[in-house]
């Protein structure tokens, strides 16, 4: 089975990682996009230090969402076991990604053994058109909505109402949500930066920080992408800052706009893109003559790229080490189908070899 | 390979070596001089002191609470960047590869983190494997947790605990067992807001001094060198002395360290009702044989603390400064980053004259730890500067000229005299805390210890000498030389392993499948998920 190729032509494995690193060598700004595991991620920041890239998650958008609640603003969050052991009330915020459905089925289908009301009510944020995990025995979220308002502005109604302050709308079933808070002892949140936008992300916390005045509350993070996050908390303590870092400078530098890998792209800066996914991923529009260095999981060569070498999918082919949602930690999966299929970390670094260095590669 | 360092004053208290002489280095081992042959290399360490690498016992280092406030501060991190040395947050040590480099080029050769949710174990043996230079070792968190809670409310038997002790320890790969505010973070998710040592954990019936006395006797019976680590009631809150004084009380003969006493020393005297009770702590330690304390001092500057203590981090998210916090409800117990500023007003002087007073009031150095608690004290980059404070009373009159008078009143400061001999720095950041932590092979210069090496060229400024090492080994490598980074290397996490009992693993399958819905797999990791060779040092328990 055909593993690299150099255009649209066979090679050797190490042939294409040699001319990869040629590329990104001569490359003025090169940049990563990266849907990997957690040694993916260290490979390709330590190569990224090398070869002065800047990198980004391939969803950028909302994982950076994501973090900009940490980085600017802060955050009141739980663990995903305490909610289901703890959490009497349960509100979903905005839609939540698929991945995230079964978790919240669970949450309805089980009760919390750590609190005494021993049941668990369900409600979602949003509008009528919010799409909402399907739900077990017939049971629905109740619905908080302002009609045709945004997340955001419901979220504000929501807190507002809760303050005892006017609002222009109200929220439907408020009553119902103000009757379960007051008797309950540990509502959670679940929220994602994937189809909320920042505001709406801070004004949530604005209404959890209210709850916890006088009771308890806390917000639920279910991360728009676990490899998203994984390799924000990789990079985090690698360098000192999330995603959307970059060494231009041969320091690492954190800045959400400058470094948005897709913003960069966009706007013809970046002269070499490496992106790192072992899902097939579609080419994306470019405005200059990028090169595009591809390792996906692929029986073919990636249209339109440089090179393009075939690597495993992490926990399949290859074990690996991923954040997990459902435990709020990093968590180490076997194999579950393993094959030849090399690793996202072990393709970086035999890349990374072929990089003239003084020091030597520190993963 | 032969290595010799040549001429230097050399302080191994641990086997009675003090004085001019030569140290012999074989590989990875220092030997004894050999009776014939030649080095392979000469170090001339004329005019330099010689000691074993040091050892932190309580810096928060990596892990899920460290990395968030990473995260929650990237302002902070600029400290990275290529910058003056004296603008705000030049000196914070912050990613994991600083870290390593920074520590090393101190003559740290080992350090604990002393904080590592079980949960959360992967994640900070990961981040630890990419601290380079050093070795690692990591206690593990219990006491919040309602698997233990729930054993002692039932009054399961002390083997019972025992082996969820040892299972705890072996699956996490940790060195000891930390407690942190036992039973206030369960409390807190029960919207308790305070607790002391006497209090009682609502749904449990436990009171906080019941787990730690359980915990404290589980890790005597274990054999587990440390003993346990705790992290008492009522951190920062004036009169928390009193809380200090009931634990160091229930040690009642059994090995119990108190971290970061410095943040208990606070009493209520004065018109602000914030005084410094050091002097009365001091004496108690001193009359405390079993009891050993670490200092967490304060300096001034800007931090961020961190600390699995939930309850006191949400209580002090109103002087966060910048004004942001995450406060964080775990499994068992969770986290508070509040990032913080230690002024020179009252209060922030109080605080750091406490450190100091509890550092040179305690007599025995044997049982005084050098540590700020990094970062919530101050980063571990300030113990160049906290070592000439405790070697020099003139840099202490000095900094204290600059002081408010008000806050300099309430404390005894001023009127003590003593100043740390070398002698005495080595068995406070070397030999005792090799000891302390059942380390025999660390921590001493005697033949058959690991080479971990620190070279200190002498001159009057003590930070500098003892800020940049003129040489440093570990494991036989010169790794420091004049205060650069000469060679990076990977050390290892320190870990003990002691066999689990096949029965409370069963308990521990059931348990996490019925109350999470998840197998017990998805805690557990293999070695190979670090992804380093030899990631782990092995540590003997006592028997």
């Amino acid at each position: 089975m055909a593993v690299a190729w150099i255009g649209n032509r066979e090679t050797l494995v190490e042939r294409a990682a040699a001319h990869a690193a040629a590329l990104l060598w001569s490359s003025r700004c090169p940049v990563f996009s990266l849907d990997t595991d957690i040694h993916g991620t260290r490979a390709a920041i330590a190569l990224a230090e090398r070869v002065g890239a800047a990198y980004d998650h391939a969803n950028g958008a909302a994982v950076s969402r994501e973090v900009a609640l940490f980085t600017d603003k802060g955050a009141m969050t739980v663990a995903p076991g305490e909610t289901r052991r703890r959490a009497d009330v349960v509100v979903i915020v905005g839609e939540l990604l698929q991945i995230h459905h079964e978790f919240v089925g669970e949450l309805a289908e089980t009760v919390p053994d750590l609190s005494a009301k021993n049941q668990r009510e369900i409600f979602l944020v949003g509008s009528n058109e919010t799409s909402a995990p399907r739900l077990s025995n017939g049971r629905t979220a109740t619905l908080l909505s302002c009609g045709e308002a945004g997340l955001g502005a419901t979220l504000a109604a929501l807190r507002a109402q809760w303050r005892g302050r006017q609002t222009s709308q109200p929220v439907s079933n408020f009553d119902d949500f103000a009757k379960a808070l007051a008797a309950a002892h540990f509502p959670v949140f679940l929220f994602s930066g994937d189809a909320t936008e920042g505001l709406a992300l801070e004004m949530l916390q604005g209404l959890i920080s209210d709850l916890n005045r006088k009771s308890r509350a806390s917000g639920l993070h279910l991360p728009a992408s676990e490899n998203g996050w994984g390799s924000a908390l990789a990079s985090t303590w690698m360098t000192g800052f999330p995603l959307r870092t970059g060494f231009a400078r041969g320091f690492p530098e954190f800045d959400p706009w400058r470094y948005d890998v897709a913003r960069m792209i966009a706007a013809g800066e970046a002269d070499l893109h490496l992106r790192i996914s072992s899902s097939t991923v579609q080419p994306q529009k470019k405005r200059n003559r990028m090169a595009l260095i591809a390792l996906a999981k692929t029986q073919q060569p990636v249209a339109g790229a440089a090179v393009t070498i075939a690597i495993g999918d992490a926990g399949v082919d290859h074990q690996a080490v991923v954040y997990s949602s459902r435990t709020g930690s990093l968590r180490s999966v076997e194999a579950r189908a393993a094959s030849e299929l090399p690793s996202a970390a072990t393709v970086i670094r035999l890349v990374a070899s072929h990089v003239s260095a003084e020091a030597a590669l520190p993963c | 390979m032969l290595t010799k360092i040549a001429g230097g004053d050399i302080i191994d208290p641990v086997n009675g070596r003090l004085g001019k002489g030569d140290l012999w280095i074989s590989d990875d081992k220092i030997v004894a001089a050999p009776a014939a042959g030649a080095a392979d290399r000469t170090f001339d360490a004329a005019g330099c002191i010689v000691m074993a690498g040091a050892i932190d016992i309580h810096s928060h280092i990596g892990g899920g609470n460290v990395n968030t406030a990473r995260l929650l501060l990237p302002e902070q991190h600029a400290a990275h960047q290529a910058r003056p040395a004296t603008t705000p947050l030049s000196n914070a040590g912050w990613s994991t590869f600083q870290t390593g480099c920074l520590y090393a080029k101190m003559g740290f050769t080992t350090v604990v983190e002393p904080a590592m949710s079980p949960g959360a174990a992967l994640h900070t043996h990961l981040e630890l494997a990419d601290i380079p230079i050093i070795d690692k070792a990591t206690l593990a968190i219990l006491g919040n947790d309602d698997f233990l809670l729930s054993m002692i409310r039932d009054d399961a038997s002390s083997q019972m605990i025992e082996d969820y002790v040892a299972w705890t320890v072996a699956s996490t790969r940790a060195l000891g067992v930390k407690v942190i505010n036992a039973g206030a973070a369960a409390a807190f998710k029960e919207n308790v807001r305070t607790f002391s040592l006497d209090d009682v954990v609502p749904s449990y019936g436990v009171s906080s001094r019941k787990i730690v006395k359980t915990l404290q006797a589980a890790v005597a019976s274990l054999g587990v060198p440390h003993p346990l680590h705790v992290h008492c009631n009522n951190l920062g809150s004036p009169g928390s002395a009193d809380t200090a004084a009931a634990t160091i009380a229930a040690a009642e003969g059994l090995p119990l360290h108190l971290a970061h006493l410095q943040f208990y020393g606070y009493g209520t005297e004065g018109k602000r009702r914030f005084s410094s009770a050091a002097a009365r702590l001091a004496e108690l330690v001193n009359a405390t044989p079993e009891v050993t304390i670490d200092i967490g001092q304060v300096m001034f500057g800007q931090t961020v603390t961190v600390s699995s203590d939930v309850m006191r981090q949400f209580s002090a998210r109103g002087s966060a400064q910048p004004k942001k916090s995450v406060i964080h409800d775990g499994d068992g117990n969770g986290g508070g980053i509040v990032p913080y500023r230690y002024g020179k007003d009252f209060y922030g002087t109080m605080q750091w004259a406490i450190g100091l007073e509890l550092f040179l009031l305690i007599d025995d150095p044997w049982r005084v730890f050098f540590t700020t608690d990094h970062p919530n004290g101050a980063p571990f980059t300030a113990y160049p500067a906290l070592f000439e404070l405790l070697m020099s009373r003139e840099a202490r009159t000095e900094m204290m000229a600059g002081l408010p008078k008000s806050a300099m009143a309430l404390s005894t400061l001023a009127a003590v005299d003593r100043e740390y001999t070398f002698e005495e720095i080595a068995v406070m950041t070397r030999a005792a805390p090799a000891k302390l932590l059942g380390l025999t092979d660390r921590g001493h210069l005697g033949a058959g210890a690991i080479a971990d090496i620190a070279v200190y060229r002498r001159e009057d400024n003590i930070a500098k000498m003892l800020g940049q090492a003129a040489y440093v080994f570990k494991d036989g490598d010169l790794v420091v030389q004049d205060g650069e980074i000469t060679h990076y290397r990977w050390g290892k996490a320190l870990r003990l392993n002691p066999s689990p009992d096949k029965a409370m693993l069963r308990r521990l399958v059931d348990y996490h499948q019925q109350r999470y819905g998840l197998s017990l797999d998805w805690f557990n990791f293999p070695d190979s998920a670090i992804a380093r060779e030899q990631p782990f040092g092995e540590v003997a328990c006592r028997t």
